[in-house]
């Protein structure tokens, strides 16, 4: 009985010890906290005689004063960082007592976004895709930044064009857009074209000859990044316009149906130019630095890229490169299809954290780094096409290509989306897998077809 | 040692730390992945109940079955691979009289302390469209170039054989182990009655690390149903989905689409398979024990 009471003391005494362990560091850490609180006092009172550290507690109590804003936001190439630490730039002399702390947006679809709202932990401001959007005002932990984007006259700022891409299905304003409508273009080497003696294709017919004549001489038609879904999903668009003027976008908001003539033929279309081999053979495996790469190297002589490429195509490339309208299923298809591109504005931008201790300060600083971005594209990356009208110059001249798309862009009727401005999440998903399996050729245009019948249903 | 584990209550403190944390962290957590995935849960909002929805979805979807094909080709694999390479490379190195066994020995076993990522990287390198594998063919003057992940069916026999590369080491140096802790004395009486090497590890090796082998086939089979990391790495689930596992679905449709019930769904019986496949190991484990005791009373009762 004794040895019975023994060893349950001991057990408990190992129990306790345990807790007490535990705990132990958790004060510690404040006995340490204290400690150094003191030893500071005692260092502050020691030098309270001398007027310089009179100045030094000044610009103390004035730092302490500052207010750190969390921003999670793009910052990966000089597209994403040259407009970032301008506005940073700005900021600091505008809002002095403003800093912000940068989190680097993962290109993970959301997800790390998504558990940071899960979680109650999402930055005081973020850059929001139109998926998270929705998401987001489901769950009550977006702003609505109706009355900021009034008084801080965004609103009016906006190009008429861009109006609509500050409103979300509900009208209400959630995210500061900065990026204005976009497109996707089918760039091509310019020299390449040349030694080959080929024309800019106009026609499928045109372009398949073309195809055969690169891959011939060893060079890649056309270099695709085909790991990243929307580049497989905007090598169909580019088609399918050619066939129905509302491309993926009519798909998305189910004003019509994959099963429809034009998006069959389309699949029928790329499951052809597939088979003859105008993307790389491991297309579907391929990032965008690899398949960038290969263009920029004259390895390939197309690729598909947003206009936002423009900048680092030509400081590669010079003159050699430009884009061509997309090719079409005959010359009349062609000319008439020159109205209509793939891409488009999407109503994404930054967004504010409700829950934010300085919600309404956020607010108006989302609305300001939102300006200042459109601002260090137009004048320091040559891009004209943002959300607002900055009244900035760029400063040097346009590149070519940017001047070319700025002459077009008024003749422009119609736009897609990008995949990121879709709605509905499950085509989303759905687009961006099926197009990959068509452009790795491992799947028919029939599957294609069948699958996202499926999936929409 | 009788005494203590008599005392009750000190066999509970003992416990307790490591029962709560499994509890608080394994079994809740499970419990809360059945729960969700009868609900429309997208993982912010309040989650309704939607019955069986998730379930006769998943049940319809092309991707569910792509995934479980894919997940046996893994696992078996995986298996194949890793316990057979393992079993030959530690019974190669216990012998005593081979050179470099020590070196062998860690060499076996450096991929394991490699990053999945590093070695998923290293993989890709070699098996892309112009990397190493068809660099050497061409050399070679040989047909044998093609697109490794990029093929709809033959890439989850590479993705599996790149996780049986990197994870053979571990299962050598459990046989290892389990080889050391045989004492020599069986394999000299072995000798001594004039049986072969090869013969003695057969007749001895093998069978006395039947539970090291219990061990490694749990650790490959369940290995290879929760298989994810290469394919999201090496494949990212493509093309179009035919690199698919249950976990990858799960990821797909939580992070990609926000639909968290439908990939709990998919969650739910990756679970259960699970459980099923450790079941039905433990049950034919068993079975050969109790028949092995079964005999040792039998011999005992004629002796």
């Amino acid at each position: 009985m004794k040895k019975k009471i023994l060893s349950t003391l001991v057990c408990l005494t190992v129990a306790t010890a345990s807790i007490v362990g535990c705990g132990s560091t958790a004060a510690g850490t404040e006995t340490a906290a204290d400690a150094d609180a003191q030893t500071t006092e005692k260092a502050v009172e020691a030098k309270t005689s001398s007027e310089e550290v009179k100045e030094e507690t000044k610009q103390e109590t004035s730092s302490d004063d500052k207010i750190t804003l969390s921003i999670y936001t793009q910052y990966a190439d000089d597209d994403t960082k040259v407009p970032y630490d301008y506005a940073v730039e700005q900021l600091a002399e505008a809002y002095p007592n403003v800093e912000l702390n940068l989190i680097v947006q993962a290109q993970d679809d959301g997800q790390t976004l998504k558990t940071l709202a899960a979680t109650g932990q999402l930055p005081d401001i973020y850059q929001a895709s139109t998926d998270l959007i929705n998401t987001f005002r489901e769950s009550n932990q977006i702003m609505v930044l109706n009355d900021v984007a009034e008084k801080t006259g965004f609103i009016d700022k906006l190009y008429d064009a861009n109006k609509d891409l500050a409103y979300a299905e509900d009208g209400n304003i959630y995210a500061f857009p900065f990026s204005g409508q976009e497109y996707v273009l089918w760039y091509y080497n310019k020299a390449l074209f040349e030694e080959n003696n080929l024309e800019v294709p106009k026609t499928y017919e045109d372009l398949l000859n073309c195809v055969e004549t690169f891959t011939q001489s060893g060079i890649i038609p056309l270099a695709l990044f085909g790991q990243e879904g929307w580049n497989t999903a905007a090598a169909y668009d580019v088609i399918a316009t050619r066939y129905v003027a509302g491309g993926i976008k009519a798909l998305d908001e189910g004003s019509a149906s994959i099963t429809d003539d034009g998006y069959v033929s389309a699949a029928k279309k790329l499951e052809e130019l597939v088979a003859a081999g105008l993307f790389q053979k491991d297309a579907t495996t391929t990032n965008y630095d690899q398949a960038s790469e290969k263009f920029l190297s004259g390895e390939a002589a197309m690729f598909i890229n947003g206009q936002w490429y423009i900048e680092d195509a030509t400081k590669a490339l010079g003159d050699d490169v430009d884009w061509m309208f997309y090719p079409a299923e005959d010359e009349a298809a062609y000319e008439a299809g020159k109205a209509v591109f793939s891409g488009g504005g999407s109503a994404s931008g930054f967004a504010v954290n409700p829950d934010s201790e300085n919600a309404e300060l956020a607010a108006e600083v989302a609305e300001f780094i939102t300006e200042k971005y459109c601002e260090a594209k137009v004048m320091y990356r040559h891009n004209p096409l943002v959300a607002i009208d900055t009244g900035k110059e760029p400063d040097s001249e346009y590149p070519a290509m940017m001047q070319k798309l700025s002459d077009t862009l008024p003749s422009i009727t119609s736009t897609t989306k990008f995949t990121w401005g879709l709605t509905n999440s499950t085509f989303n998903d759905g687009i961006q897998s099926e197009s990959q399996g068509l452009v790795s050729g491992q799947f028919t245009a029939d599957e294609f077809i069948q699958d996202l019948e499926d999936i929409m249903e | 040692m009788k005494k203590y584990m008599g005392n009750k209550l000190a066999v509970f403190l003992f416990v307790l730390p490591a029962l709560a944390i499994f509890i608080i962290f394994d079994f809740i957590p499970i419990l809360q992945v059945f729960a969700y995935s009868f609900t429309d849960w997208n993982g912010l909002t309040i989650p309704n109940f939607t019955g069986l929805k998730n379930y006769i979805e998943l049940f319809s979807d092309r991707v569910f079955y792509t995934s479980n094909r894919n997940q046996i080709i893994f696992a078996v694999v995986i298996t194949i691979y890793q316990m057979l390479f393992a079993t030959i490379f530690a019974i190669t190195i216990s012998d005593k009289k081979m050179k470099g066994r020590k070196f062998l020995r860690v060499a076996y076993f450096i991929p394991v302390i490699l990053s999945v990522t590093v070695v998923c990287q290293l993989w890709s390198a070699i098996l892309s469209g112009e990397g190493l594998l068809n660099k050497l063919f061409e050399a070679g003057g040989l047909d044998f170039s093609q697109n490794w992940l990029g093929d709809r069916y033959k890439a989850i026999y590479v993705i599996a054989f790149v996780n049986a590369w990197q994870w053979m080491g571990y299962q050598f140096a459990l046989i290892v182990a389990g080889i050391k802790s045989i004492p020599s004395d069986y394999y000299e009486a072995a000798r001594i009655d004039g049986c072969s090497n090869v013969k003695a590890h057969l007749k001895i090796t093998i069978p006395l690390l039947a539970e090291t082998y219990k061990f490694c086939l749990i650790i490959s089979l369940t290995g290879g149903i929760k298989a994810f990391t290469e394919m999201n790495i090496l494949t990212g689930g493509g093309p179009n989905k035919s690199t698919f596992t249950l976990t990858y679905m799960m990821y797909n449709a939580a992070f990609k689409k926000s639909d968290y019930g439908y990939g709990l769904a998919a969650a739910s019986i990756m679970v259960i398979e699970c459980m099923l496949v450790m079941l039905v190991i433990n049950f034919i484990f068993r079975e050969k024990n109790q028949l092995k005791e079964e005999e040792k009373s039998r011999r005992k009762r004629n002796a």
